[in-house]
């Protein structure tokens, strides 16, 4: 591997990561798409109180809904991204809006709890699954070094989205009840599809997988063949990427139990219906400025991704299992310093959760692997939210759930450094920067388990960002990138 | 001997008489309710200022005696009048002249709370200046729904009401629809319409198939034995038109938005500039995919 690149210009317009021009009308689109999709789950709190008296239901089977739509979102998402990998991104995001809206106007015309798990649980959950994912992943695809800010920004949509929508939503809830309310906001999910279109349109075959496979075998197989490699299934078999999947299962588990409960447990202490809202909005406002913080300085590449990860994973957990220590006094201010530090550290880590998976499974095979990443963390938060609702109603006080949480992440972060050279001090490994690329390669190698002998033979201009050894089933083909984000 | 033999049956029936409580002392203050059997329950109240409010909550007929003490002015004059009011009325024949004993002047009044009518406010005035005022209230509802329930024609709505747990439990308790400008008792096992569920503190209305004539103010009552506690809900009744108007809105701003952008898409893609740019990228990218392939045949070898 030469150090001296002969043309470093070139590199800018090569197709992986284009890093600017219409990259940035995504990460806007991203920005949009999050505020929609996570708005209206953080926001679900606001209708929680008028289920319970509506269908007279107790709150543990009331939250099932907000916990069936998440998981169902987690669970769809490895359909989202074959589908994604299958016919391109804009389809996909397009019928995702679509279907969340259509969801939503059904739940308002529910007549009993069944029809809200299966409306505002399962088809906005699926919904949810087609916009989210492949949304990110094309942002992913858009920049290559600047993903972790370019991917923050995108995420600050979520922060806004709790800061603006609770209030308006009780508003809507206010003037319209609940069945108004859920119309309207089918009406406003409706935008996804509008951010859908912005994507470009993706020329020829997406995903082309590799002749000589589908010739030798019929149809059948040929189709199941696509089918496992659309999804990457055979990322399963691999050990750095179980062991990331672990972690972030354990950290599914804690990351959004505050979120739910943390307006009960301050209410429950003794501060007022609105001293408990603004904790929740002020962390909001630390949640976005954690993202965009976090990923402007993971760019920068002083530190390995994995190493941020780990930091402010082990921070989280720390910070949750202080908020009900803190707030075992009725003091405000405790509540109030570890909400916020709570936010930060949340925030922080979701730019790099991402971020990091390029690194661990390569470009080409990301858009499968953040599919599969979303489905087996779902397991965490089919567990999370009813497990501290359980430990609630047992113990009388939000202490037992709001300690698991944060012991569950700090859990996960301890399973990060299992990964294989974790401790190695090299800087993070996007081979497309040119200075560190020979010392890249080698930490980049070491992630996964063959290393290669001979970094030299590589191409200089060649800046697909992807561990090179992994044995690959298909080949991307690269003007994807080119004509979606320029 | 023979008066002292006629003096102990006149004192027996006397003992007799006093011990079944009949009460000799004030009259009660609305003719013709029943006299309150019992001892009188003693509240006093000592004033240091010009005035003091005492809230008093009654759950039972119960006979009070109200005693009020004041310290007085700087000029401690030895007799000052003293009367008691109701309600901001004057209590007839009540006004006595108060001496100054131990440096304080004392008033003291007994008086029967057996229903709604005799709850309100009693005050001892002292002076025509100092004023206790005790208030005799049922035990009060703190909730206040002070947003409206919305609810859709045809659809059923659930109006609720809450004691407090620190509070005594209400006998039973009832609900009020509007009925104009007043209220009306539901009695639910008439109308079928509607379906009350009591629950010792905790009380349920529910009205099945509203109506939009169903708006208006609701009232549930806290029975108790000596009156009733009322917390008031309002209900508004919409049809679903309304929610449906904004959602309409909403979806024709997205299938304008949509259509924009695929119209700029495919404007920008009709323009002659495109067509030579995309000659050109077609040619990188074909540069590009044989470079790529090169190299990914190279480290599968490798």
């Amino acid at each position: 591997m030469t150090k001296a690149n002969p043309q470093p210009e070139v590199q800018r317009v090569e197709p992986q990561g284009p890093d600017g021009g219409y990259g940035w009308v995504m990460v806007g689109a991203m920005f949009v798409s999050n505020m929609l999709v996570f708005g209206v789950i953080r926001s679900l709190g606001v209708f929680f109180v008028e289920f319970v008296e509506y269908f007279e239901e107790s709150a543990q089977a009331i939250s099932w809904i907000s916990s069936i739509g998440l998981a169902a979102e987690q669970i769809f998402s490895p359909l989202g991204t074959a589908l994604c990998n299958a016919y391109g991104a804009r389809p996909v995001v397009m019928a995702g809006g679509c279907l969340t809206g259509l969801g939503l106007i059904l739940a308002s015309q529910a007549k009993c709890l069944t029809h809200l798990y299966l409306t505002m649980g399962g088809i906005t959950g699926l919904g949810w699954a087609l916009v989210f994912t492949p949304m990110m992943a094309t942002v992913m695809r858009c920049f290559t070094r600047r993903r972790s800010l370019a991917l923050s920004l995108g995420f600050t949509g979520i922060g806004i989205s709790c800061f603006a929508f609770s209030p308006l939503f009780q508003l809507l809830v206010d003037t319209y009840s609940w069945r108004g309310s859920l119309l309207i906001l089918g009406g406003l999910s409706l935008n996804l599809v509008a951010c859908g279109a912005l994507i470009r349109p993706q020329g020829g075959q997406i995903k082309v997988v590799a002749k000589e496979k589908t010739e030798s075998r019929s149809s059948c197989s040929a189709f199941l063949w696509q089918v496992y490699s659309y999804l990457e299934l055979s990322l399963i078999f691999q050990r750095p990427f179980v062991t990331y999947c672990v972690a972030i299962t354990l950290f599914n588990g804690g990351y959004f139990i505050p979120y739910i409960h943390l307006v009960a447990h301050a209410r429950q202490v003794g501060f007022s219906e609105y001293q408990a809202a603004f904790v929740i909005s002020a962390t909001g406002v630390t949640d976005m400025v954690g993202r965009v913080l976090s990923g402007w300085s993971a760019d920068m590449g002083h530190i390995r991704l994995i190493h941020w990860l780990t930091l402010w994973t082990s921070l989280t957990g720390v910070f949750i299992v202080m908020l009900p220590v803190a707030t075992l006094g009725g003091s405000y201010a405790g509540l109030m310093v570890f909400s916020l530090a709570y936010g930060f550290c949340a925030g922080a880590l979701t730019p790099v959760i991402f971020s990091v998976v390029p690194q661990l499974v390569g470009m080409d095979r990301m858009v499968g692997a953040l599919g599969l990443v979303m489905l087996i963390e779902s397991i965490g938060a089919l567990l999370g939210a009813p497990l501290s609702g359980f430990l609630k109603d047992h113990t009388g006080s939000y202490l037992a759930s709001l300690v698991l949480a944060g012991s569950s992440l700090i859990l996960g972060a301890l399973v990060l450094t299992t990964l294989p050279h974790f401790f190695s001090r090299t800087d993070p490994p996007l081979k497309c920067s040119s200075d560190s690329k020979k010392e890249a390669e080698s930490s980049e190698s070491g992630l996964m388990d063959n290393p290669d002998p001979n970094p030299d033979k590589l191409d200089p201009l060649e800046t697909i960002c992807y561990s090179e050894t992994l044995p690959s089933f298909a080949e991307t083909v690269p003007d994807q990138n080119h004509s979606l984000c320029s | 001997m023979l008066a002292s033999w006629t003096r102990l049956p006149f004192q027996v029936i006397l003992l007799l008489l006093s011990s079944t409580g009949i009460n000799t002392k004030e009259a009660p203050e609305t003719p013709g309710s029943p006299v309150v059997p019992g001892e009188p329950v003693r509240r006093s109240v000592v004033l240091k200022g010009k005035s003091h409010v005492e809230y008093v909550e009654v759950l039972k007929p119960v006979t009070y005696e109200l005693q009020c003490t004041w310290t007085g002015t700087e000029s401690k004059l030895p007799n000052i009048t003293g009367f008691w009011k109701r309600n901001e009325g004057e209590i007839e024949n009540s006004h006595v002249a108060v001496p100054l004993e131990n440096n304080q002047y004392n008033l003291k009044r007994e008086f029967s709370i057996v229903g709604d009518e005799t709850l309100g406010n009693y005050s001892c005035v002292f002076d025509g200046v100092a004023k206790i005022d005790f208030i005799f209230a049922v035990p009060q509802m703190g909730e206040v729904h002070d947003k409206p329930i919305v609810s859709y024609v045809g659809d059923s709505v659930v109006l609720a009401c809450k004691m407090e747990d620190t509070k005594p439990t209400p006998v039973t308790w009832h609900w009020y629809k509007p009925n104009g400008t007043d209220k009306a008792l539901i009695n639910s096992s008439l109308e079928h319409r509607y379906k009350i569920t009591n629950d010792q503190k905790k009380t349920k209305l529910v009205v099945l198939g509203v109506e939009q004539s169903d708006s208006g103010m609701y009232y549930c009552g806290a029975v108790y034995e000596v009156g009733t506690s009322v917390s008031h809900t309002e209900l508004r009744v919409i049809s679903f038109m309304e929610p449906l108007k904004p959602f309409i809105a909403i979806v024709i701003e997205v299938i304008i938005l949509v259509v924009l952008i695929l119209l700029y898409e495919k404007s920008s893609k009709i323009t002659p500039g495109d067509t030579d740019d995309g000659t050109n990228t077609e040619q990188t990218n074909q540069l590009t995919q044989g470079e790529n392939s090169e190299t990914s045949i190279r480290q599968r070898k490798v």
